[in-house]
């Protein structure tokens, strides 16, 4: 077994111990899971990205709602500038669209739990270097949000002076690099909830009766466990190749193609999954929608799938023709 | 269901680069009209010095001319040759079936008889598995064998086997007890040896869609098979059969066949930024190799830690050459060419040959929808706590 088997058998008995309607954020704070690949010297957890993907998984193999990845995500920024993290939730600006002008901190953005955040990061471009600006809550113009899986998706608006808010430098190819690191969570969350609606949906089709039998024996619905199945495997395989390229160095080419696969298997596998369930995967009563407005709000966020798709066939066809395969399997 | 990420080692790198370095030599492009993936063409001779680097029969045990290496460092070698367009006609279904398959279940003097050529890459074999009424529901076969004397006379007509025509030898899967009122139609069944050029085997070629003539009729009229051609045991065909398809299902072969379409139109793309919807097309194709590379890795290192991924193989066949035509698709929507013949570019050549042969991708090794109903008999509830 190895180190990470154990922390994912941990959080996965942590979450299986929070009663429904419980905030798991509570116990996931207290063992410090949110904290995972952040340097321990900066007041992490320790670990690596490997670590990290574990934990993610689970959560998204749970329908966790709590910031754990912004947390991580911020973490590591922190550590990245020097800084060290306070034990509190964190949030962070996903992308560009903030700028200092005149030596304030101006424009807005969607954040994932910002409100409730001890801290809301940015990454912010100062005379062409990354610079980590840390805001309170408070310093900022937060309107509540809620994504269609209705977590905190907050629309901030930042009108600071730079000179009120904790800064620090970042190293180079911060901004890139966070743009990375934020889509590599989404990819991970989704392919461990991707794997729970494939076994809720092959569990709810072996007991759902209908014309005398299980429906898991027609071959219709059968063919639409294998649908969710492959969805679930392919955005695993993605994902778990994606998470120890980066934590090799670099991977941006790895996380663009991850993020198209789960992309895809999030429409297939989520539309398999309803229509195999019939009118029971629709009401709220039942878990699956959970999972699946969750899978349908993540392909939003760390810019559009479609965007990382485009990148990277510019990337594939300014590489060329002979270059393709050597990338393929490197 | 299960699937291990894994990742090459140096010695399968090392094996990577020693295979790229020999096609770039041997077979440099623009010297070979380059086929699609297990489509391309026949070639002894190129065979014979695959055989003679020792990438034929790479699993096999030593002592029957084998190399003993691993089923990575096979998908290493296939996946290098595939991508190229290589000519991997003569030898791909012994390679990668009967060799296997007679390895495991043959007696010791089948083995010595037949491995050591078929890793030199000299004898080449069919798969006499479909019939004119036995597609999909292979069990319900017609041709059958009786005892006579020392072996068995057969009886009856194949379909589809792709090289009949050309090639040595066929594995042809039969009945040797009826089926009882009411019996299972898996048993009674057995896997004979059958050398083409025997008396009493008629291979007629049937013309393809793209107009080539590679898989053929055969008609089986009173072949005499002597006992020391059976393979495995009497009875136990359906069994063996099940294992041989192991081999025949979790490979590149199911991914890569448009790949070369692929590469000839990036090739012919102008300099400079792309399209949207050619960069979408790209980077879609390009994640979907990536991630089907990976599972295919997945199951080669499933098989070499002694797992048996059959179920694995169908799922990943079946999204593979679903992949394969729907790449395909996505570049006949981007061009501006009215594809004819001759053709006026490699492109265009493989694209005409791509486009009328994309339908047996699903069809051939087991349609699509068999494939699904295999692979969600893996699919049980796992009583596992979420
Ligand atoms: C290029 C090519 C090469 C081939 N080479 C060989 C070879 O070398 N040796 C050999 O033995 N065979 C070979 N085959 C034959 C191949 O194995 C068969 O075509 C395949 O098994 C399907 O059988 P069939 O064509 O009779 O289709 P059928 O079984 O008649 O199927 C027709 C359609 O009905 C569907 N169908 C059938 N039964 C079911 C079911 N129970 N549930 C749902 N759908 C069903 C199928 O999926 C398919 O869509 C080759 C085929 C091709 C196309």
């Amino acid at each position: 077994m190895t180190g990470q088997d154990l922390l994912a058998e941990t959080v996965e008995r942590l979450l299986n111990a929070t009663p429904p309607g419980e905030d798991p954020w509570v116990d996931l704070a207290a063992g410090g899971f949110a904290w995972v690949s952040v340097p321990e010297s900066a007041g992490g957890s320790g670990g690596d990205l490997r670590d990290a993907a574990s934990v993610l998984r689970v959560a998204g193999r749970h329908a966790t709602s709590a910031p754990i990845a912004e947390t991580m995500l911020g973490g590591r920024l922190l550590a990245g500038a020097g800084l060290k993290v306070s034990g509190g939730s964190l949030a962070v600006v996903p992308g560009p669209g903030l700028a200092v002008v005149d030596g304030r901190l101006t424009g807005s953005a969607v954040v994932a739990w910002a409100a409730e955040a001890d801290q809301v990061l940015a990454v912010v471009d100062l005379d062409g270097s990354p610079v980590l600006a840390a805001a309170r809550p408070e310093q900022l113009g937060i309107e509540r949000r809620l994504n269609m899986a209705d977590e905190p998706r907050d629309d901030v608006r930042f009108d600071v002076a730079l000179s009120e808010l904790v800064t620090a430098p970042l190293p180079d190819g911060a901004a890139d690099d966070l743009q990375r690191d934020g889509c590599l969570t989404r990819v991970v969350l989704a392919a461990g909830a991707l794997q729970a609606i494939s076994e809720m949906t092959i569990d709810y089709t072996s007991q759902r009766r209908q014309f005398g039998r299980p429906i898991a024996t027609f071959q219709a619905v059968q063919h639409h466990l294998v649908a969710v199945a492959q969805s679930a495997v392919r955005a695993s395989m993605a994902a778990e190749t994606a998470v120890r390229t980066v934590q090799g160095g670099g991977g941006a080419w790895e996380v663009a193609a991850a993020r198209v696969i789960v992309d895809e298997a999030t429409i297939e596998g989520t539309r398999a999954a309803h229509q195999a369930h019939g009118a029971m995967g629709v009401t709220r009563e039942y878990g699956l929608q959970r999972y699946t407005r969750l899978l349908w709000a993540w392909r939003h966020e760390y810019r559009q799938a479609r965007e990382w798709r485009r990148w990277l066939g510019s990337e594939v066809a300014s590489s060329g023709a002979d270059a393709l395969w050597p990338r393929i399997t490197r | 269901m299960h699937f291990e990420v894994t990742e090459l080692g140096a010695v399968e790198r090392a094996l990577q680069a020693e295979v790229r370095q020999f096609l770039t030599e041997e077979l440099p492009r623009g010297s070979f009209v380059p086929g699609l993936g297990m489509n391309a063409a026949k070639d002894p001779a190129f065979s014979a010095k695959l055989g003679r680097r020792g990438w034929l029969g790479m699993t096999l045990p030593e002592e029957y001319g084998g190399h003993r290496r691993s089923m990575v460092e096979r998908l290493v070698v296939t996946e290098e040759l595939l991508r190229w367009g290589a000519p991997v006609g003569h030898h791909w279904v012994a390679d990668r079936q009967s060799g296997p398959i007679i390895a495991r279940y043959g007696t010791e003097e089948q083995k010595r008889r037949f491995l050591p050529p078929i890793c030199r890459g000299i004898l080449s074999f069919s798969i006499g598995m479909s019939e004119p009424d036995s597609g999909s529901d292979l069990a319900s076969l017609a041709t059958r064998a009786v005892r006579d004397g020392n072996g068995w006379l057969l009886n009856g007509r194949k379909v589809w086997t792709t090289g009949a025509a050309v090639n040595d030898w066929m594995i042809v899967l039969c009945r040797t007890t009826p089926v009882e009122e009411g019996g299972d139609k898996r048993s009674g069944l057995s896997q004979l040896m059958v050398e083409l050029s025997a008396d009493g085997v008629v291979a007629t070629p049937i013309p393809f869609i793209d107009g080539t003539a590679d898989f053929c009729d055969v008609m089986l009229e009173d072949v005499y098979v002597p006992d020391e051609q059976v393979l495995g045991t009497i009875g136990a065909g359906w069994t063996q059969n099940t294992s041989e398809l192991a081999f025949e299902r979790g490979g590149p072969d199911r991914w890569l066949s448009t790949y070369l379409v692929v590469e000839e139109y990036l090739r012919g793309l102008e300099r400079g930024p792309v399209p949207h919807e050619v960069a979408d097309l790209l980077g879609a194709a390009a994640a979907n190799y990536w991630v089907l590379h990976h599972l295919t890795l997945s199951i080669a290192r499933a098989v070499d830690e002694g797992r048996s991924p059959s179920i694995e193989a169908s799922l990943v066949k079946e999204m593979g050459t679903r992949f394969e035509q729907d790449v395909l698709s996505g570049i006949q929507a981007l061009i501006d060419l009215e594809p004819g013949l001759p053709a006026r570019s490699m492109f265009e050549r493989l694209l005409v040959t791509a486009t009328l042969t994309a339908p047996s991708f699903t069809i051939r090794g087991g349609t699509n929808e068999i494939l699904r109903s295999v692979a969600s008999k893996g699919l049980a509830p796992s009583g596992g706590s979420r």
